[in-house]
């Protein structure tokens, strides 16, 4: 009972943030048409905003640890977000709905985004201090707190990720535009606004899940790649633009590599994952909840 | 004919030979670097091409390197193979097309060099490394040498030490990354580990650039082995799993065989890394290092931040090996130099050395170096005992 309570924390933890990231990659999406392979640059960056701050503020500035990591984390949101619209007013912009155009262009902006990180940062593994140490034991299942303030931080960005788009106009706009673009502009909605908006809301999902990473794993100028691949297996497990589907598809993944990982390695678990997106491919391309169009 | 018209082609010819004279007294060697820059071996490669910069530096200093009546100064230059064979070959196609390498004094990576060894065999090119499979090793690869000690130099002495530690060790776990080196240390770690009476309960591979590590960690808690052996995963990944096995409260004895950067192992790990036995570290600032060692390796801390191990340290001696070859050949002729290079005694860091290894690779393309067995103690490295191989003792006898 235990091994199962310890496997399934095991695929929370993993999961969490593999759905943050895949839920700001599906969204751009699902709303844009495009298919974002800068996304993992976004994480990066704010993974390695942290890696700078956090000493800055504890060590020059003589903050608390938890201080310095607050002020990290809205730097590098808030440093994510002016690249995001940077990078939308130069780029995307001119490549909504083009799934060729966008392909090259977020290729090329991966490109540029990694090598301007190698060339600031050196290619050496960055840590930063656990803000929350010690261990905590859930039902027999033991796991750091600060691997447990994930969680419960990712579980509360993503069911406000869910609010915003249920409840809210701005949410009623992305779900339209994401539905039927030219409808939704006969209606007066502003589609390359709306556009903005669901991009740079996918680029600050993306630097949160690279916030919370920060702490847990060493950070390197290409820490957003690994997460990306994830990333794309995910969205098209759970169905390409959909958010119920990124999160069901990150914890599906999650519990591969969590279960596959303990009974098998974690090499045939990653195996087991391609595999499962190739059988998907095949039989249901559409992914669990993807719309056929 | 007046004489104002030859004294002027007279002087500029007798200008131009003077520069031809200077550019043949002196002329620069390009020495080739491809090991990882990026990704959780950067810090392998970014000391590696520290310590061949020195190298490069003393020998130029030194008045560079004499051969065929021409002085040549050494020039590094470094590229990031990123710990992959695509990358490997890549490097390797620009080092030779591109920029006429024909010295590499450092690769990184049984799978690099692979796809190097295709080129660079092909095309005559000395490649200096510290990949540690068996396949890129014997006579149908005679330009290829190692400049470090590999499992099989390392791991019969180093298990048997920490075997000799913990003599009621019975039961191991290893984990290896899915690659040719983890594919080639894999069949002679389990091997040598059953020879001291160990039980390998499990041997698992995991992905270069694998990010989370609980699934594994919560494998072997369970098996709960008396040591998890992490073969040749770099210190970053070590780091990662040592502090999930920590969180699940696994405590026994951890055996890293490349282990060779203790700041990034503890980076990661913490104190979770305490205890652990390192196969590939060397402390160069403790009572057995050479001056030559302890100076390095000082000014390693200074501009890298983290100290030299025996893996970062490998392009000095490469480069001391590779002086020595040019001058006995008295040739830059890599044919020439790889013809010597067998026999050729030099100084490395360590001491007297040379090349041997005939009977394990059927090539005497390994250098010799002491094996030196190191444990992290409170943070930092602590050697604990040091070995001459055979061929060595008889070398420095000799």
């Amino acid at each position: 009972m235990e091994l199962f309570v310890q496997l399934l924390a095991n695929t929370l933890q993993i999961g969490a943030v593999y759905v943050l990231f895949a839920l700001g990659l599906t969204l751009i999406f699902g709303v844009m048409k495009i298919v974002n392979f800068a996304h993992g640059g976004f994480f990066t960056a704010a993974a390695l905003i942290v890696t700078s701050v956090v000493p800055f503020a504890t060590v020059e500035l003589g903050a608390p640890l938890w201080a310095g990591y607050l002020l990290a984390a809205i730097v590098a949101i808030v440093v994510v977000l002016c690249l995001g619209a940077l990078v939308y007013g130069i780029g995307f912009q001119h490549v909504l709905k083009d799934l060729n155009g966008s392909f090259i262009l977020s290729i090329g902006l991966l490109l540029i985004l990694n090598g301007a990180y190698l060339a600031i940062y050196g290619g050496a593994p960055r840590t930063v201090p656990q803000v929350l140490p010690g261990t905590v034991s859930i039902f027999g299942a033991a796991l750091t707190a600060q691997r447990l303030a994930l969680v419960i931080v990712a579980a509360v960005v993503t069911g406000g990720l869910y609010l915003l788009i249920e409840r809210t106009r701005l949410g009623l706009a992305l779900r339209a535009v994401a539905m039927d673009q030219e409808a939704a502009m006969l209606q007066g909605m502003p589609f390359k606004r709306v556009a903005l908006y669901g991009f740079l809301i996918g680029a600050a999902l993306a630097a949160c899940a690279g916030v919370l990473m920060a702490p847990i794993n060493a950070v390197t100028p290409v820490s957003g790649d690994e997460f990306l691949i994830k990333a794309f297996i995910i969205i098209i497990i759970g169905g390409l633009g959909s958010v119920p589907g990124a999160i069901i598809g990150g914890l599906f993944i999650a519990l591969i590599e969590s279960v596959g990982g303990y009974f098998f390695d974690p090499s045939t678990a990653t195996l087991a994952t391609f595999i499962l997106v190739i059988a998907f491919l095949l039989v249901r391309p559409q992914g669990i909840l993807g719309n056929v169009e | 004919m007046h004489m104002a018209n030859w004294t002027r082609p007279l002087g500029a010819a007798a200008v131009m030979l003077l520069f031809a004279q200077a550019g043949a007294a002196q002329e620069t060697l390009k020495l080739g670097i491809s090991a990882p820059f990026s990704g959780a071996g950067a810090t392998w490669g970014l000391g590696m091409e520290w310590a061949a910069e020195q190298a490069a530096e003393r020998v130029n200093e030194e008045g560079g390197v004499t051969a065929n009546g021409k002085t040549y100064m050494f020039d590094i230059v470094s590229y990031d193979n990123k710990y992959s064979a695509t990358e490997g070959a890549r490097s390797a196609q620009t080092m030779l097309n591109r920029d006429g390498i024909d010295f590499i004094v450092g690769t990184v990576g049984t799978a690099p060099l692979r796809a190097m060894q295709a080129l660079t065999e092909r095309k005559g090119v000395i490649v200096f490394n510290v990949a540690w499979g068996k396949s890129v090793k014997g006579p149908e690869f005679p330009y290829t040498f190692t400049q470090m000690n590999t499992p099989f130099e390392i791991l019969v002495p180093f298990y048997t030490f920490i075997k000799e530690q913990h003599p009621d060790l019975e039961t191991a776990v290893l984990i290896s990354p899915n690659d040719a080196t983890g594919q080639e240390l894999e069949p002679m770690a389990i091997e040598t580990w059953k020879n001291l009476g160990v039980e390998m309960l499990a041997s698992d591979w995991y992905e270069r650039g694998t990010t989370e590590f609980q699934p594994i960690a919560t494998k072997i808690a369970s098996l709960d082995p008396d040591l998890v052996d992490f073969s040749a995963a770099p210190p970053t990944d070590v780091g990662s799993i040592l502090k999930e096995l920590d969180v699940l409260g696994w405590e026994g004895v951890k055996v890293i065989s490349a282990g060779s950067s203790v700041e990034a192992l503890m980076a990661v790990a913490g104190e979770a890394a305490e205890g652990a036995y390192l196969g590939a570290s060397a402390d160069f600032s403790g009572e057995s290092a050479t001056e030559v060692q302890k100076e390095l390796n000082a000014g390693a801390r200074e501009a890298l931040g983290e100290p030299l191990n025996g893996l970062t340290i490998s392009p000095y001696d490469a480069i001391m090996a590779l002086r020595a070859a040019i001058e006995e050949a008295d040739s830059v002729d890599p044919t020439k130099v790889k013809d010597v290079l067998p026999s050729v005694r030099f100084e490395s860091s360590y001491g007297p050395s040379g090349f041997g290894g005939e009977a394990t690779y059927d090539y005497p393309q390994q250098m010799l170096l002491p094996v030196i067995v190191t444990r992290v103690e409170n943070g930092e490295t602590v050697e604990l005992t040091r070995s001459n191989p055979a061929e060595l003792e008889a070398l420095i006898n000799d």
